[in-house]
């Protein structure tokens, strides 16, 4: 079921929320919309829901408007934030409600609430209230309610965000294989690049209402179509060394360190470094510019010691220091030719980032 | 120590609340000679039920009683049904021009001055309605006079809810009004409940406008029934006290048996689940 945003924009009193989105979703896609708190994902998927009205533009589900389509007539599922759960029912009857308000019989409902919770193992819980519940066990019914009938898409609002870190990566991964399994279009708002990184097929990154890069994980994560883009996405965040003319964009990953000098290396002293356990996050000083680098489990610095770094020059992102877009591969081409001038850029340049 | 202190406490709100009420009851069961004496029996009296028997039976207090039961009730179940559909409106659908607000504040405002005010206009307009001397014109105007308390008790109720549950049912496919039946409404039970038992007294005790509406005995309900026991010649306190005190159980009934919910509906903002 394709659904397409043409040209919405949401505007609370004269504070635009989400402004002039266009966005295109292919049947079967997990889109996820990324982005900080306040830069109009939730309203876009509510607006997509009927839980907003839209100011301007047209929203198609299935190439239908459905700008004035009651919500309950859109045939979408969703999973809230609070999951939303009626207090008052059971669990069997939470889940059985969307079937029972489209007048299925007892017995097809029955069959139906049993293979969701045996989809996601919640049997033993059917006959209990939500207060009763744990989190995790929560999250499940909520996901079973929206599965139970089979809508035209699945729009999920930060459903992992209530759960502690461990069963948040563990839920994370069932929903990428429920989706897989049920290979239903699913929209998913998150603030959390590494759900978006994990579950999309595309994502779509939004800042301050506006649209700012959509395409797939690999994409957004290796071709940031802006500053923004890149330092949202990737966890430690992108390091960025300010100069006149270009903005030197470089992930931690692509700076080696080495406690030994070597040819054509930079040299520059340990802030301080971190330990992960499978990984060294090396928190380095070269004049001004902070840089962190992504070191191996097994690296260990002194504070303060010296140690050589080498960027991986292919590696790097260009971006224009006044609009922070990415620059074109012609630019870039040229200023990469001019090795010199990035290690001169980060000797020398005072500014920090 | 600290219980006992507790219950010091109690006595006097107990004394001003309870007090008249004994007084009804027993007046209600002495003889007309010991309901005079002084010092008056406070316990040691025998009991007479003649009072009981001249209000029920040779009078026709269960008529008046009759009348009371359908008017309050069906104007209570009014008021609740209306009201509760527009404070659902006030708090859920954003009006324009503020009009959320200054409706909810208009409604109130028909509250503030006092009832006698609109005794006159009411009493013209039932007469040209041929509403006089019926049940229907008491329940029109209690429904009227309750509904700014329905309003503004269940907008309460309404504002502490999280949107998010009437949302949910409606992406699952529910219509606005299923939504509000299946999952808003079970949800603020408490508060219904609450809001319905104070409809039921104001409208089971009210006074005035069955006195201004009602002259016969097939529309008049207990209170004004009651009182006209106060003649030009005799005060007829015992057949009074009788009355009083069957009316006082029906209310009370029903106080009782929403009490779970009274309790919960009264501390606003308790229903969060």
């Amino acid at each position: 079921m394709g659904i397409e945003f043409r040209n919405v924009s949401k505007h609370f009193g004269g504070a635009s929320v989400v402004d002039d989105l266009s966005l295109e979703i292919r049947d079967g896609e997990f889109v996820v919309l990324l982005g900080p708190s306040g830069c109009g994902k939730t309203t876009t998927l509510r607006m997509l829901a009927g839980l907003e009205t839209v100011s301007t533009g047209d929203i198609f589900i299935d190439s239908e408007r459905v700008n004035d389509v009651p919500t309950q007539h859109r045939d979408l599922a969703m999973v809230f934030q609070s999951y939303a759960l009626y207090p008052h029912m059971t669990i069997a009857e939470n889940i059985g409600y969307p079937l029972r308000v489209r007048k299925f019989d007892k017995s097809q409902r029955v069959e139906r609430i049993n293979r969701v919770a045996a989809m996601l193992e919640i049997e033993s819980l059917l006959e209990r209230k939500p207060r009763q519940l744990s989190g995790g066990e929560r999250q499940r019914v909520a996901l079973a309610r929206a599965i139970v009938r089979e809508p035209r898409a699945y729009l999920m609002d930060e459903p992992l965000s209530n759960l502690d870190a461990r069963l948040r990566v563990q839920m994370r991964g069932e929903l990428k294989r429920l989706q897989h399994q049920l290979g239903t279009t699913t929209i998913y708002v998150t603030h959390d690049q590494a759900e978006a990184m994990t579950l999309a097929s595309r994502v779509a990154v939004m800042r301050k209402g506006r649209l700012q890069q959509f395409d797939t994980p690999m994409n957004i994560y290796n071709h940031p179509a802006n500053r923004f883009v890149a330092e949202f996405v990737g966890s430690p965040s992108m390091n960025f060394i300010e100069g006149e003319r270009v903005t030197i964009g470089i992930r931690p990953e692509h700076i080696q360190v080495f406690s030994e000098p070597r040819d054509g290396a930079i040299a520059a002293s340990v802030y301080v470094t971190e330990l992960m356990g499978n990984e060294t996050f090396v928190f380095l000083s070269v004049g001004a510019n902070r840089l962190i680098a992504r070191a191996a489990a097994d690296f260990r610095a002194e504070v303060e010691s010296k140690v050589w770094l080498q960027l991986a020059k292919d590696k790097m992102h260009y971006f224009d220091p006044k609009s922070g877009k990415a620059l074109s591969a012609d630019y870039t081409d040229q200023f990469k030719k001019s090795v010199e001038s990035v290690d001169a850029l980060l000797r020398h340049s005072d500014r920090l980032r | 120590m600290r219980s006992k202190f507790r219950y010091v406490l109690l006595i006097p709100a107990l004394f001003f609340t309870l007090a008249p009420v004994y007084w009804m009851l027993t007046i209600s069961l002495k003889s007309e000679v010991d309901q005079f004496a002084t010092p008056p029996p406070w316990f040691g009296f025998t009991p007479v039920f003649n009072h009981y028997y001249d209000a029920f039976v040779t009078r026709g207090f269960g008529q008046y009683l009759l009348t009371s039961a359908i008017v309050s009730v069906t104007s209570t179940i009014c008021a609740l049904v209306i009201g509760t559909l527009a404070a659902y409106a006030l708090t859920r659908f954003e009006l324009p021009w503020r009009l959320n607000r200054h409706l909810s504040l208009w409604i109130l405002s028909t509250r503030m001055f006092p009832a006698i005010v609109t005794a006159v206009p009411l009493f013209l307009m039932m007469r040209d309605l041929r509403l006089l001397n019926t049940r229907a014109s008491l329940i029109i105007v209690y429904t009227a006079f309750n509904l700014p308390f329905v309003v503004w008790m269940m907008r309460g109720f309404f504002a502490d809810l999280p949107r998010d549950l009437e949302e949910a049912a409606l992406v699952d496919g529910d219509s606005r009004l299923g939504a509000l039946v299946r999952v808003v409404l079970p949800l603020v039970t408490p508060g219904l409940a609450a809001t319905a038992v104070f409809c039921l007294i104001i409208s089971w005790n009210e006074f005035l406008f069955a006195l201004v509406l009602t002259q016969t005995d097939a529309a008049m309900t207990l209170p004004v029934g009651i009182a006209g026991r106060v003649t030009q010649y005799e005060i007829k306190w015992g057949v009074m006290s009788a009355a009083a005190s069957v009316a006082l159980v029906p209310i009370l009934v029903f106080a009782l048996a929403l009490q779970k919910y009274l309790v919960r509906g009264l501390s606003l903002g308790a229903v969060k689940g």
